[in-house]
């Protein structure tokens, strides 16, 4: 009870102290939305060395009267460029859209299928009467209904895409033609025609219809088809609402932020000595640890609401997504304010004045934060072994949690989310353990 | 005789190899108002906080209702209200917060904290701003939410330690009144001042503290029987025959000269200033000027030290 009474008290201070509110709820917001709006759409991704191929597909299924099944060809095309390796693959969804990226330079070609792109590699046939895509260069695309929109500035880039593209093409409509001229030579010529020209080429299936049956190969298993949507990463509106740069942003300032509590902690402590009141509340019958728990109770209290404040800001503002395990979030954010409070005391119980208490408890939060990874946003941008040694922070553990729940590639892995919790629980009992053994409540009398 | 509500003994207390308190012994009865006067640096304060249990001795002891104070004795601090020097108070938090706040700190909850906190704002003046910060107060006034924030729980024995420091004299009043009025309810109190005219004011039994030792500790009137008043007076001519008559007059003792003015000690200043009138019409001696100098604690502490309370 009087624990409660002391937590109240703080609270009601805590919650009248403007600097409080503005370090720990106002400038992580500001940190968010200004580097938010700065960076690059491919903040917050790992980084891809891969050649990125952007189609717009506005191709429609063809019913194809001899297999009586609807094709789209435009899917086939997409998947054998994404199982190709080194190559991974954008869609557009709009054609203004990538001609706007194009026009801006910011992609150097776009492939567009056509809406009778189906259509026109169904009826493609070294037979008279079909469609003859093939000339000079390889795939004439125009006889397909595709096209390539150019940026004129970067066309070397430009023509490298264009090439991969042509023999994707080829892949895909060689084999067809191929294999539907055969199928009309074994119907025309009779069936010893045909196994005698098979018996020819036995390394090929001349019947096939795609490049794998057709060279009798292995499907591919070492590659796995990338293909993803423009726009996912980018967001909308000024700030970029929803992008993905947010799934590491948010995180990373709600975890550096959430240490600035050194500074609330550590006036409070600074100024319960200063005003004489700690002499007053050492003279009521309390013990040391009702004081310090009825002190750390309304700090942790305030640490969670600042976490979860960061969090739902995060969704409502920005547009972050909370993952597939928004409960394990609170177990992050409920950890990373347990160790957060244990160094606010740590601070407290050795810095003598406010001032230094607002030297070095910022030096130390940014410290940590810069070894930790927060300070740049992502630690991904960090090297290898840099990023094992910031594991001896508290900072880079809630990063590696968050990282798991909220901004992985694939699912998450809570193993090492659970692991990142019980690291944060022990840093956090550690600091406390320390400032308990440091901390002294009498004052020079 | 009434019991002693607090008994120091023999206390002592070292911080390294300075001492702040060396041998103090004293009581102070129940319902009595005891001051205790010596310059900043006496040992007031470390004083106070081993009686209000915020300090441990180096030896001896403190004993309140006859148990001994000790840090660890979290229900003898509920008998025991201290002011500090420092207004120690929430500036954020508003005055009647602030009441309520240090009356639950002590248990006391609901109705009859508000009755309490609301007596209280009234008898220290700051009714009329209970709900305003702290924060945006005078100087006077925080002293006075001070002097509030000590008494809330009702404590048996009040320690104020230089409570009007750095105080206007409205507000000064104010905390004489309330003191008096808390010494006449039966409340213990000991004052600690480096202001002498406070503890002739206030104190009816006096300790005087210099250098960590008591150096005496009486009720006020004996404390300044021990010294004597003074008449300081100059004259046209001063001639062996008027210094043999000075001599003769009962119950004084000439001084002699202190530059040109001459200076009677006397335990009786009025009997002897009519003695020193005959005789100067006596011999037709021409008064110049003349002065007299009451016993007073100033002097007292002078007397005991050797040096001025303020030096």
């Amino acid at each position: 009870m009087l624990i409660w009474t002391l937590a109240k008290k703080d609270l009601r201070l805590l919650l009248r102290d403007p600097r409080a509110m503005v370090v720990l709820l106002a400038m992580p917001l500001i940190f968010i939305l200004v580097l938010g709006m700065s960076l690059g759409e491919g903040f917050g991704q790992k980084p891809d060395d891969r050649l990125r191929i952007s189609i717009v597909d506005l191709d429609k299924p063809f019913y194809d009267e001899v297999t009586k099944k609807d094709i789209t060809w435009s899917k086939t095309v997409m998947q054998d460029l994404a199982q190709t390796a080194g190559i991974r693959v954008e869609v557009i969804p709009s054609l203004a859209e990538a001609e706007e990226l194009v026009s801006s330079s910011q992609r150097a070609a776009v492939l567009v299928f056509g809406p009778k792109f189906s259509e026109q590699v169904t009826l493609s046939s070294f037979l008279k009467g079909g469609v003859n895509p093939l000339f000079r260069d390889g795939v004439d695309i125009n006889a397909l209904d595709a096209r390539m929109l150019v940026d004129q500035t970067q066309l070397t880039a430009a023509s490298i895409i264009e090439q991969v593209g042509q023999v994707t093409l080829l892949r895909t409509v060689l084999p067809w033609m191929i294999g539907r001229a055969f199928e009309r030579i074994g119907q025309q010529m009779g069936k010893f025609v045909g196994n005698a020209l098979q018996s020819m080429f036995p390394n090929y299936d001349l019947t096939g219809t795609t490049w794998q049956a057709l060279t009798r190969a292995e499907a591919r298993t070492d590659q796995r088809a990338d293909i993803s949507v423009y726009g996912s990463a980018k967001g909308t509106g000024i700030i970029g609402r929803g992008a993905q740069r947010y799934q590491t942003l948010v995180p990373s300032y709600t975890v550096m932020f959430a240490y600035f509590l050194v500074l609330t902690v550590g006036w409070l402590f600074v100024a319960e000595r200063r005003q004489g009141t700690l002499k007053r509340l050492r003279a009521a019958p309390l013990s040391r640890s009702e004081i310090l728990l009825g002190k750390l109770l309304p700090c942790f209290l305030l640490s969670l609401a600042q976490g979860i404040f960061l969090l739902v800001a995060g969704k409502l503002v920005f547009g972050m997504s909370w993952g597939d395990h928004p409960l394990w979030l609170l177990l992050v954010v409920f950890t990373t304010s347990l160790s957060a409070m244990g160094l606010a005391l740590l601070v407290a119980s050795v810095a003598k004045s406010e001032a230094q208490v607002a030297i070095y408890g910022t030096l130390l939060v940014l410290v940590l934060a810069g070894i930790s990874g927060c300070l740049m946003g992502d630690r991904d941008l960090m090297p290898e072994n840099m990023k094992q040694f910031s594991l001896i922070t508290p900072q880079a553990w809630a990063l590696v949690a968050y990282k798991q729940l909220l901004a992985n590639t694939g699912p998450a892995n809570l193993t090492l989310v659970a692991q990142s919790c019980v690291a944060l629980t022990a840093f956090g009992l550690g600091f406390l353990g320390l400032a308990w053994i440091f901390l002294r409540l009498d004052t020079q009398t | 005789m009434a019991q002693p509500l607090l008994e120091v003994l023999d206390l002592r207390k070292r911080y390294g190899r300075n001492t702040a308190l060396d041998g103090v012994s004293f009581q102070v009865f129940e319902g009595e108002l005891f001051g205790l006067l010596g310059p900043n640096g006496a040992g007031k304060t470390t004083l106070l906080s081993i009686v209000s249990c915020l300090l441990e001795p180096t030896s001896g002891e403190a004993k309140i209702l006859g148990r001994k104070a000790s840090t660890s004795d979290r229900g003898l601090r509920r008998e025991i209200g201290i002011v500090p020097q420092e207004s120690a108070i929430y500036g954020e938090l508003s005055a009647r917060e602030n009441l309520r706040f240090f009356g639950s700190l002590y248990g006391i909850r609901g109705p009859k904290l508000e009755q309490r906190v609301d007596y209280l704002l009234e008898a220290i003046g700051l009714a009329d701003r209970a709900s305003e910060r702290v924060e945006g107060f005078s100087g006077g006034m925080k002293r006075r939410l001070n002097l509030g924030a000590a008494i809330v729980h009702e404590p048996k024995l009040l320690l104020l330690d230089e409570p009007t420091t750095g105080v206007d004299p409205q507000s000064r009043n104010h905390i004489f009144e309330e003191v008096r009025r808390l010494a006449a309810s039966g409340v213990t109190i000991v004052y600690t001042t480096h202001y002498i005219e406070e503890v002739e004011t206030l104190c009816s039994r006096v300790g005087i503290i210099d250098h960590g030792k008591l150096i005496a500790c009486d009720d006020l009137a004996t404390m300044l029987q021990t010294i004597e008043g003074v008449i300081r007076f100059r004259v046209g001519e001063s001639t062996p025959a008027f210094e043999q008559r000075l001599r003769q007059i009962p119950g004084t003792q000439l001084n002699g000269h202190a530059g040109p003015a001459i200076e009677l000690e006397c335990h009786d200043v009025k009997t002897a200033l009519m003695q020193l009138i005959r005789v100067l019409n006596e011999l037709k001696v021409e008064l110049l000027s003349l002065e007299t100098i009451e016993p007073n604690l100033e002097r007292v502490f002078l007397h005991l030290t050797g040096h001025a309370l303020r030096d």
